[in-house]
């Protein structure tokens, strides 16, 4: 079996795994790389027809180009598409250009998803995070407990050895599924191209420049990339000396700040 | 008429009783004469907490924190106890570059209000070094960021002031850690960072248009924090370098007032301030620990900084002395309903109080939130902020295992006995407060 196959298997296995202890689930859909392949293998792994119901979380900041993409392939797709907003917040004026943008994501992304959850009542949550994103993610599990917080105790995991995924949990509101955990950004790509899966414009190269994560208008940065089509993007990553998050350097940037406020006492 | 134009320099740290005594003592020749021609040296009060990022916020936007945002160097995100840093990005009020250059874009500020309308044609800043101005915005004008500056290219706008500066070596800061493991290299350090600043200063003063320019010196703040025990004890070992450093700094503010005069024909608006006083330290005094000693903080040492925050913690505090209490609701471990709140703000202020050291009171007042702030951003800030008399340097370090310490530092900031040099046309009618300075500087303009 080719790599991109057992990958694609074993992300099955857990949709099909959590469908199976999780009636009430559903699938949270950015629109962007990860989530639109996790999409699809949501497909995959009931032969067409999602059986559950597809959440977008929209603040209303996002690329015009994130909703024609959402719109079209929900009708394509036959999804059962609930779009999840703050109204109270977005009604109140929230926005990056009122307050932090700290309290914009709070209100406009968390809030919003918090009461989407506690809206339907749902007990799982699929979502397209990958474990070679960030740091932080080392340490998260395929299946992962959060309570009403959304609060994720990294020091208290359960035990998922080889395959042996632990799906029952106690005592938490919600668990996180995450079946593309062990994919790559490369795999990611390469996957892409195999399925030929549609992708949003946003990624291709424009003028020099594309984004190699979608998110909120204000607050994504496009890098400087000539990578036109997915061949040429998978040829950029496998070849790339920066991360992912390169537009997104906050960890570098908080530990020279520590660094600094350190040595004036302020830590 | 001639076209107006004001220069600030900011003198960061740099107290009225410093400069009164050094120019008592003869070591500040330049800014005596510019004292002696119709200007006068003002005591002033900083923004509380007196910490840099607060405070030159605070200048900057002429706004209190309950506005504009700034509460320290660190904050918590919201309902979390992880940190972030705040940065201009964080800050909700408009600078006043923005509001005299017609770039405030969404900000809004009751300053902006009050001037806003004046500004009809858009004037030109150079903003050179002020703290917390990182990463650099857009703006009519060049700007270099001041501490904390995490990349000089991301901190300076236009790229083309990067270029220069890079050009000439020029540096946001010097490397504090040397003050501790090499003093030598650390006073030279310090000539050699001030000097590229200075050079800046002059360049841009004469090569380039504008009507706003602002040129802050920072490396004030950092001797002061390391050395303030040698400015006036003949028999420190740094003693030397500390006046000779003094020197130098009388003689940059000459020059600058001298050139800036030279431009204006003597009618242009000059001005110094600091951001906050500088006082001799005693004892740094650890407000968690004491907290913990009281029952009131309660922590799971496995984790760090304030994630190690459990139940039932009633209380807890951030750099320099902010106080929050630990809210039901706000925070994941809150523990603070709703009708317990009168009760705990008022332990809080019982053990504050009754905290003493070799018999002197170590705070001077505690501040409820609604006393200090007002506006938008007025209730993501503390609860409470102490006030600490003079020599009591109030921190939130978490692993100490005593209420009282001495760590490297020997000076530290003073809300009270910040400085300000004005024109007499000038003069405040009341004491002086930083976060009126802005509004002196727009009155100039739009008079």
């Amino acid at each position: 079996m080719d790599q991109l196959t057992m990958l694609e298997n074993k992300s099955i296995f857990i949709i099909r795994e959590a469908y199976a202890k999780y009636k009430d689930i559903a699938l949270l859909w950015s629109v962007g790389k990860d989530s639109t392949t996790l999409l699809w293998l949501c497909q995959k792994a009931f032969f067409g027809k999602i059986p559950f119901p597809v959440i977008h979380i929209d603040t209303g900041y996002k690329f015009p180009q994130m909703y024609e993409f959402r719109d079209h392939y929900a009708k394509e797709y036959g999804l059962n598409l609930i779009v999840g907003r703050n109204k109270e917040a977005i009604d109140g004026g929230m926005g990056p250009g009122k307050g932090s943008k700290l309290d914009c994501c709070n209100e406009l992304k968390t809030n919003a998803l918090k009461q989407t959850i506690a809206k339907y009542g749902f007990k799982a949550l699929l979502l397209g995070i990958r474990r070679d994103e960030h740091g932080i993610r080392a340490k998260e599990r395929v299946f992962s407990p959060r309570d009403e917080n959304f609060r994720w105790n990294y020091e208290d995991q359960p035990a998922e050895l080889w395959d042996q995924y632990k799906s029952e949990s106690e005592g938490e509101d919600h668990v996180r599924v995450h079946p593309i955990l062990h994919m790559t950004e490369l795999d990611i790509w390469k996957y892409v191209k195999r399925e030929n899966l549609p992708i949003s414009e946003l990624y291709f190269s424009k003028e020099g420049k594309r984004f190699r994560s979608i998110g909120c208008e204000p607050c994504c940065g496009p890098v400087p990339s000539t990578a036109s089509n997915v061949d040429e993007i998978i040829d950029e990553i496998a070849n790339a000396t920066t991360s992912e998050r390169a537009g997104r350097a906050q960890d570098k940037e908080d530990a020279y700040t520590m660094q600094k406020l350190r040595s004036l006492g302020y830590m | 008429m001639r076209k107006k134009r004001c220069l600030a320099v900011g003198l960061d740290g740099v107290s009225r009783g410093l400069v009164a005594r050094f120019m008592d003592m003869g070591l500040m020749p330049q800014v005596k004469e510019i004292l002696s021609g119709g200007f006068s040296l003002h005591e002033m009060d900083a923004s509380i907490p007196d910490v840099s990022s607060t405070s030159w916020a605070s200048f900057l936007t002429g706004t209190n924190p309950g506005e504009h945002g700034i509460y320290g160097f660190m904050d918590l995100k919201p309902n979390a106890y992880s940190m972030y840093f705040p940065s201009y990005t964080h800050m909700a009020a408009p600078s006043i570059w923005d509001i005299i250059g017609g770039t405030a874009g969404d900000k809004k500020s009751t300053l902006l209000d009050r001037y806003g309308s004046r500004f009809t044609e858009p004037l030109r800043s150079i903003i050179m070094n002020i703290p917390e101005t990182y990463p650099a915005a857009p703006m009519n004008g060049i700007l270099t960021a001041g501490f904390v500056c995490i990349d000089l290219e991301k901190g300076t706008y236009p790229a083309t002031a990067y270029d220069y500066l890079k050009s000439i070596g020029y540096r946001s800061d010097v490397d504090s850690t040397k003050a501790v493991t090499d003093p030598d290299a650390f006073f030279e350090e310090v000539d050699f960072v001030l000097d590229r600043r200075v050079q800046a200063f002059d360049h841009y003063m004469k090569s380039q248009p504008w009507d706003l320019f602002i040129a802050v010196i920072t490396e004030t703040d950092r001797l002061h924090h390391f050395f303030f025990d040698a400015a006036f004890d003949e028999s420190h070992k740094y003693h030397g370098r500390f006046i000779d450093f003094y020197r130098k700094l009388d003689g940059i503010i000459g020059r600058l007032f001298a050139r800036f005069h030279d431009l204006t024909g003597g009618e242009g608006f000059f001005m110094t301030m600091s951001d906050h006083g500088f006082t001799e330290l005693k004892k740094e005094v650890y407000i968690n620990t004491l907290f913990q000693k009281e029952g009131l903080l309660h922590l799971d040492e496995t984790k760090e900084y304030f994630e190690q925050i459990k139940a039932p913690t009633k209380a807890f505090a951030m750099e320099p002395a902010r106080i929050y209490l630990n809210h039901e609701g706000r925070y994941p471990e809150g523990a603070v309903g709703a009708d317990e709140v009168r009760g705990v703000t008022d332990q809080v202020k019982r053990v504050l109080a009754a905290l003493t050291y070799e018999g002197e009171n170590v705070i001077k007042r505690i501040y409820d939130n609604d006393e200090l702030y007002s506006g938008e951003a007025a209730n993501r800030g503390p609860d409470m902020v102490c006030l600490a008399n003079d020599g009591f340097d109030l921190k939130s370090a978490f692993k100490k295992t005593e209420v009282f310490g001495n760590g490297r530092f020997t000076g530290m900031h003073t809300r009270h006995d910040a400085h300000s040099i004005l024109p007499d046309s000038a003069a405040p009618e009341k004491r002086l407060h930083i976060e009126s300075l802005s509004a002196i500087i727009l009155d100039y303009f739009s008079s």
